[in-house]
């Protein structure tokens, strides 16, 4: 798929797959063209000539109607009708997938239900907190019960009871079967939900791998943390800043960032062996998927810096 | 299919009316606005019952038919239904289709409660009974004009209706000046009247003439038919230029100081 705005490239030539049944999430910073790969996924945007979105199979230009209602959309910010009520917006829905009426009634219990809105169903959209009203989209997203979940930064500035409620509903919808695709900022988000990651820069796919993939294929794979008991001498200083990758932080406290872990723990206890010296605290961090982003935007050749949020 | 697509004209002329209505812009140059221009007009001049009556419907049917159609896609930009609307099994031309369908009958519905309100107490207004067909179908083209109109302003991709509503504004006054409202086209000299024809307006006050007083100057098959080429008009510029400017509603961040720097060299 490839977007472009006048002079601008939103999305550049960018080619993915996705599984029946897989989580996959994409990342990347602000402008980075995540939100365009969406909207071109979904019809809100034209594909250009070149580009192609296939579902099982069939051409998403060819038969748009029959394949956007494999979809169920969850955007960031709520789309529903502010002047209507939840039932309102909820028959909305229905009808313009197509559902009968008898179906409407039935899918709208059961989802008023699971997702705990059934006290809300007369309550106009506008009146509803961030967090009812990202379920109330999550009930419009699953009202036809599609097979492909979009989701677009689903949980962005919800509370953490409403942020909970959410992602079990994902994980829960994943069990199920259902296909879903996730834009996030949030790391740990996708560490703990997604299968697969891409990562997006300035329209161009940077990295495509399972979370774990990506930190091991990652070469700063972990960091040690150890405070001293003692201030070091220059001396010693000097020999640990030989060693290792050593950065000193207040206190007495150090830090190494470590490609072999196991091997710079072991010379670690040599040297302190040698020098009699005690450490009163340790600890060994892996690497983040966030630092892992991090790395992976900033040495994107063309970036400038201030895209990370 | 094909009903499938009338079901969903259907829904989204439903939610239309439902929703905006009752919108502030609406009511102010839908209602409002015509109803004090209306009260400037009459009060201390000499004007027949016909006139009155003419320039009545005319401008209620002018001002209700272009009230709710340029509000519509600013509001849903900025709320985001209308990516909502994109993204489901609706087509573009349907959701146009939809915005035009509710503005009109919005339009036809109002104008025939005053129309008939006033025609009530004055039952020898109209010339015959066949004017009342020719009375409805002016209002009824008035109404698919002017909503064509105001859908055609708001082809200019923003989310501020006040934006629009200037706009629109600036071209319903001169349209309703030239449109035969205060001054009949037959009293015109020729050199001033072919302005007139610039005015869809123009038209339907001609329609109307012919039904109440006969002081129109064209006949009513002439008119119909200007006023079905005008309406193919709108239409096609509808078409286009919704067309073009569409993403443009959703390229917010294209134009933002970040993604400036990642111009294409």
């Amino acid at each position: 798929m490839t977007k472009n705005f006048e002079d601008l490239i939103a999305v550049n030539h960018i080619s993915f797959r996705i599984e029946e049944g897989e989580i996959l999430g994409i990342l990347g910073p602000n402008g980075a063209g995540k939100t365009t790969t969406i909207r071109l996924l979904t019809g809100v945007f034209e594909l250009e000539e070149k580009s192609r979105v296939k579902i099982y199979s069939e051409d998403l230009t060819k038969s748009p109607k029959k394949l956007k209602k494999l979809f169920g959309i969850v955007p960031e910010i709520s789309n529903a009708y502010s002047d209507y009520t939840v039932l309102q917006n909820l028959n909305f829905s229905g009808t313009i997938y197509g559902l009968s009426k008898t179906k409407i009634k039935e899918r709208v219990n059961t989802l008023l239900e699971r997702f705990e809105l059934g006290d809300k169903r007369y309550a106009k959209t506008k009146t509803l907190s961030k967090g009812l009203k990202q379920r109330l989209n999550l009930c419009m997203a699953l009202l036809h019960q599609p097979s492909i979940l979009i989701l677009d930064e689903p949980t962005s500035g919800l509370d953490p009871f409403s942020v909970t409620i959410v992602r079990n509903q994902i994980l829960e919808l994943k069990n199920e079967g259902k296909t879903i695709l996730i834009t996030t900022h949030n790391m740990q988000e996708a560490q703990q939900i997604c299968d697969r990651i891409l990562i997006m820069n300035r329209g161009n796919i940077i990295a495509d791998e399972t979370p774990d993939n990506l930190r091991k294929n990652f070469k700063q794979t972990s960091t040690l943390v150890f405070k001293m008991q003692d201030t070091l001498s220059y001396e010693q200083k000097e020999k640990l800043n030989s060693m290792f990758n050593l950065k000193e932080e207040n206190n007495n406290l150090f830090r190494v960032i470590s490609e072999n872990p196991l091997e710079d723990i072991s010379y670690l206890y040599d040297f302190l062996k040698k020098n009699k010296i005690q450490i009163t605290d340790f600890k060994l961090l892996e690497t983040s998927l966030e630092e892992v982003f991090i790395h992976l935007i900033k040495n994107d050749s063309k970036f400038t810096g201030d895209d990370i949020r | 299919m094909r009903s499938e697509s009338l079901r969903n004209i259907w829904m989204l002329s439903k939610k239309n009316m439902t929703l905006y209505v009752k919108r502030g812009p609406v009511l102010i140059f839908g209602l409002m606005f015509p109803f004090f221009l209306v009260i400037s007009w009459i009060l201390g001049r000499t004007i027949t019952i016909h006139q009155i009556f003419i320039g009545i419907v005319a401008m209620t049917s002018f001002f209700t038919s272009t009230a709710i159609s340029p509000v519509i896609l600013p509001i849903e930009t900025r709320e985001k239904s209308l990516e909502r609307l994109l993204s489901a099994p609706v087509s573009f031309n349907e959701i146009l289709l939809g915005i035009i369908i509710a503005s009109t009958l919005y339009s036809i519905i109002i104008t025939s409660i005053i129309s008939i309100i006033f025609i009530l107490p004055f039952p020898t207004l109209i010339a015959s009974p066949f004017s009342y067909i020719i009375i409805f179908i002016g209002i009824s083209l008035m109404g698919v004009l002017g909503s064509l109109l105001g859908l055609l302003v708001s082809s200019k991709p923003t989310d501020m209706t006040s934006d629009i509503m200037v706009l629109m504004n600036l071209i319903k006054f001169p349209l309703l000046f030239i449109g035969g409202v205060f001054i009949p086209l037959s009293s015109l000299p020729s050199s001033i009247a072919i302005l007139y024809f610039f005015s869809p307006l123009t038209f339907v006050t001609e329609m109307l003439r012919s039904s109440v007083d006969q002081t129109n100057l064209l006949s009513n098959e002439v008119s119909i038919l200007f006023l079905i080429g005008w309406i193919a008009l709108f239409l096609t510029l509808n078409y286009v230029l919704h067309r073009k400017t569409m993403p443009k509603r959703f390229s917010e961040a294209a134009s933002g100081p970040k993604m400036k720097k990642m111009r294409k060299k």
